[in-house]
């Protein structure tokens, strides 16, 4: 591998990383506040990348207003979720699951009657210039996810120790019982977690839209590193999602940048196993009694 | 209560059934060459669902049925052409290996519990997809393996032909359902549904359950490996696409839409759910759309499936026949 | 009258967990319910706070219907519940977890000077360990913080259930004395023990509790002479 290579599948990696860490942080989030799990979660992903692709590649939109607007579609669909399905079935993890794993075939179908079935036209970047280090030639908008990722998750940290409604959030996760007893809507902290999955998974779909080429089953792909990430990071913890998606992200880009993209999924699912035999509740998950 | 359901059934299910086997009996010879081959996959189908509802019982919803179903019909067929194994032979031998490969995959995640376990049985299941998907020797890469030997002719009967395979089939699926039907009532299924009302309670009277849940999982792998061997065998071919996660998202609608509490639950779901399948071929494009919303709306409303609505149906009717029994 | 339970049945499936209960709380007093294991107690609490909705009856906090609100409203109205086994939340500070008690409180000053002047008065010792997190403190400063939280919503009625389980005699001791001085300050108090003894000395009014229905109530000291409730409660 030349240095030059060397330095771009890092800041691929790094770039991959940030991506990956706004989708799962969504996922474990919302999976800590509701002890639901979100299988179409990659699906909101793909939603907003095809937000940005309807708005600015087919609307002429600006590219901001697009993204801006995919966060927003990201967020009112995990809101919709939340309301439709996991309000219902509250309580009953297996159901839940099940409903998201249906919901993954009424999105793939509704984007693909909305814009077509293939392979979209490749999205413009806005960006055309590419970031020069040490020889290396990195894209513009690939690094881009990069200050929006760690500015996001920072804020998300932050916002659930100082802010009142975040520790709320942390309350339900932790016992959602006693926080009811606290006087929490907890109705509404579900919504709102589901909010914020949404909308982030939304931001990650539609920063990443002009890198690769969209097609409706976009977000069954991006499922399984994103659940793989949140397991092992144990699943409802924030940091530990943060710290899986790092090394997933550079175990994946380097794997697919050495041997192929086939490769790479395989061995993240044997880093997975590997972690899950010897530790069941991920790297920075909590011990279930 | 689902076994007081269960009776009802049998007593007034013996007469049905035999009127359904005899149908099934005729029906190919009357259906046209395409219906036949779609029958046969009614019959793959139900031992898929019926042996993934066995792993159900114990509340393992794991995501790889569909891959060991992939593992048999991959096994069988190697064996079959490569190594010139008797159809008849190699179709077990695959479920064995299914049940091997469900039983190496669920033991390294015992411990992990509810969606650790989901989400690490779907990666895994995708790992051994991607394998075949990866090696182009011996697994054939994307295209899969063509060219897998037909069922042989024995005693005069050329099973490779359509109508002795759909007896074939049809008895291997009765095969199953009756095993599967002796495990429920025994003992083991005993112990399976007691795993899965209450962990704890069962686990102070002594029952094993990681040892039954790893049982449940082989069991079940060995059949939909099965499954996979009948299937092979009649295609000829085999590619990784036939394993992915919208097969086991179908698996899931059949058994779900079905229901899961009886042991009619699986058959009624494949039953329905790839009757609509078949006759919404027009529609192919929004057809998983409606499929998948359908699974969320029973889900939500109607949470023991359309078993659970028959069985209701019917105790309503015999209240109304008889005399109001004492409410309890 | 504060509270009024009236005729109130609740359900678990399909088994009644407690049976045509009424209850009556004046303002100032401090009611118990006693009564063994499972005989329906904590459920009785648990329908108060709107945990768990009864199947019929009624129950009235100042005069309003609250048997159909969501616990947060019945919080909201003035009604704090400490739960069986303390329930702090494990993984925030002590302080955190205070907080968490004026979650609707919106009046910074004031809960301020609630942390201040009430908590931490009665419970010298969270003071000292506000950034612990609350998962590592023992069960006595556990069941402290627990009520703590609970008086962090300066609540009109406090629900104390089980408060005494699995402390020391000492520690049982301490949180006697600091429910004696809650009370004091003018606060109302449901207490749910098994701890017939101690029950029976703080309170004013005691129900009984036996399989789900009310068997005998009456002023806590009478009770405590009661011939029955000594055999089956007070040990002879």
């Amino acid at each position: 591998m030349s240095s030059q290579l060397l330095i771009q599948t890092i800041a691929n990696a790094i770039a991959a990383s940030g991506m990956l860490a706004l989708i799962a942080v969504g996922l474990t989030l919302a999976f800590g506040v509701m002890q639901m799990a979100n299988l179409a979660h990659g699906h909101f992903f793909m939603m907003g990348a095809y937000t940005v692709y309807a708005l600015y590649a087919l609307g002429g939109w600006p590219f901001w207003w697009a993204v801006a607007a995919a966060v927003a579609v990201g967020a009112v669909i995990g809101l919709i979720v939340e309301r439709g399905i996991f309000r219902p079935l509250q309580g009953d993890v297996v159901s839940g699951f099940i409903a998201t794993a249906g919901l993954m075939f009424v999105f793939e179908v509704l984007v693909g009657e909305l814009w077509g079935w293939g392979l979209s036209r490749p999205i413009p970047s806005p960006y055309m210039r590419a970031v020069r280090f040490m020889g290396a030639a990195v894209a513009f908008q690939r690094v881009l996810v990069i200050p929006f990722a760690v500015v996001s998750i920072g804020g998300l940290m932050f916002f659930m120790r100082r802010f009142r409604l975040g520790r709320a959030l942390r309350a339900v996760a932790q016992d959602p019982e006693a926080a009811a007893l606290q006087g929490i809507n907890i109705n509404r902290m579900t919504a709102l977690a589901m909010a914020i999955a949404g909308a982030y998974a939304g931001l990650a779909g539609g920063l990443m839209s002009t890198i690769y080429a969209i097609t409706p089953s976009l977000g069954g792909h991006i499922i399984l590193p994103a659940l793989i990430v949140v397991v092992v990071g144990g699943m409802g913890s924030i940091g530990g999602a943060t710290l899986a998606a790092v090394i997933f992200g550079f175990v994946m880009t380097f794997v697919t940048t050495l041997v192929d993209g086939v490769t790479a999924v395989m061995v993240s699912v044997t880093v997975m196993a590997v972690v899950l035999a010897i530790r069941p509740q991920g790297l920075m998950g909590r011990v279930i009694a | 209560m689902s076994s007081h359901s269960m009776k009802k059934y049998k007593i007034g299910g013996l007469a049905p059934l035999i009127l359904v086997l005899s149908g099934l009996c005729l029906v190919p010879f009357f259906l046209r060459a395409y219906l036949v081959e779609v029958a046969m996959m009614y019959f793959i189908y139900i031992i898929l669902a019926q042996s993934y509802r066995l792993i159900v019982t114990v509340h393992d919803w794991q995501l790889y049925h569909i891959v060991l179903y992939g593992v048999g019909a991959y096994t069988s067929g190697m064996l079959a052409k490569n190594l010139g194994v008797p159809v008849f032979v190699a179709i077990p031998l695959g479920g064995a290996m299914a049940g091997l490969v469900g039983m190496a995959i669920t033991l390294p995640l015992l411990r992990t519990k509810g969606w650790g376990f989901y989400i690490a049985t779907y990666g895994l299941a995708e790992l051994i997809r991607l394998t075949w998907l990866k090696f182009r020797n011996p697994f054939g890469g994307s295209t899969g393996i063509i060219d897998i030997p037909w069922p042989p002719v024995i005693a005069g009967i050329d099973f490779s032909d359509r109508i002795p395979y759909y007896f074939f089939s049809l008895g291997v699926m009765l095969l199953v359902m009756l095993m599967l039907y002796r495990i429920e009532k025994s003992r083991i299924g005993d112990s399976f549904k007691a795993i899965s009302m209450d962990p704890e309670l069962a686990a102070s009277t002594g029952i094993n359950i990681p040892r039954h849940r790893l049982m449940a999982c082989s069991i079940g792998g060995f059949f939909a490996g099965v499954a996979g061997g009948l299937l092979v065998h009649r295609l000829g071919a085999v590619d990784p696409k036939l394993f992915n996660i919208t097969t086991t998202l179908y698996l899931l609608i059949w058994v779900v839409v079905g229901g899961t509490n009886t042991f009619w639950g699986p058959i009624i779901g494949v039953s329905v759910m790839h009757t609509l399948f078949e006759l919404s071929r027009p529609l192919i494009e929004i057809r998983p759309m409606f499929f998948g919303l359908s699974m969320v709306l029973v889900l939500i409303f109607l949470p023991g499936g359309l078993e659970g609505l028959i069985s209701k149906a019917i105790t309503r009717l015999q209240k109304r026949d008889r005399v109001a029994p004492v409410e309890t | 009258m504060l509270l009024e339970v009236k005729d109130i049945t609740a359900h678990y499936f399909k088994v009644a967990a407690v049976r045509n209960i009424s209850i009556g709380v004046n303002d100032g007093e401090i009611v118990t319910l006693i009564g063994s294991n499972g005989a329906g107690k904590t459920t009785t609490l648990r329908a108060i706070s709107g945990l768990k909705h009864p199947s019929s009856g009624e129950i009235h906090f100042q005069g309003q219907r609250i048997d159909r609100l969501p616990p947060y409203k019945i919080n909201a109205l003035g009604i704090a519940m400490v739960p069986e086994g303390r329930r702090v939340f494990p993984q925030m500070t002590v302080l955190e977890n205070l907080f968490m008690g004026a979650f609707l409180r919106m009046d910074k000053n004031a809960i301020q000077k609630d942390l201040e002047e009430t908590v931490f008065r009665h419970f010298p010792r969270l003071k000292e360990r506000t950034k612990q997190a609350a998962g590592t403190l023992s069960g006595g400063e556990q069941q402290m913080l627990a009520m703590g939280r609970a008086l962090m919503s300066a609540p009109k009625l406090i629900l104390l259930d089980e408060p005494s389980l699995g402390l020391s005699p000492i520690m049982c001791g301490q949180i006697a004395k600091i429910i004696r001085d809650i009370h004091a300050e003018g606060r109302t108090v449901i207490l749910v023990e098994q701890n017939a003894r101690l029950a029976l000395v703080l309170a004013q009014q005691a129900y009984v509790i036996e399989t789900g229905q009310i068997v005998l109530s009456g002023p806590a000291d009478q009770l405590r002479e009661n011939e029955e409730v000594k055999r089956a409660y007070l040990g002879g």
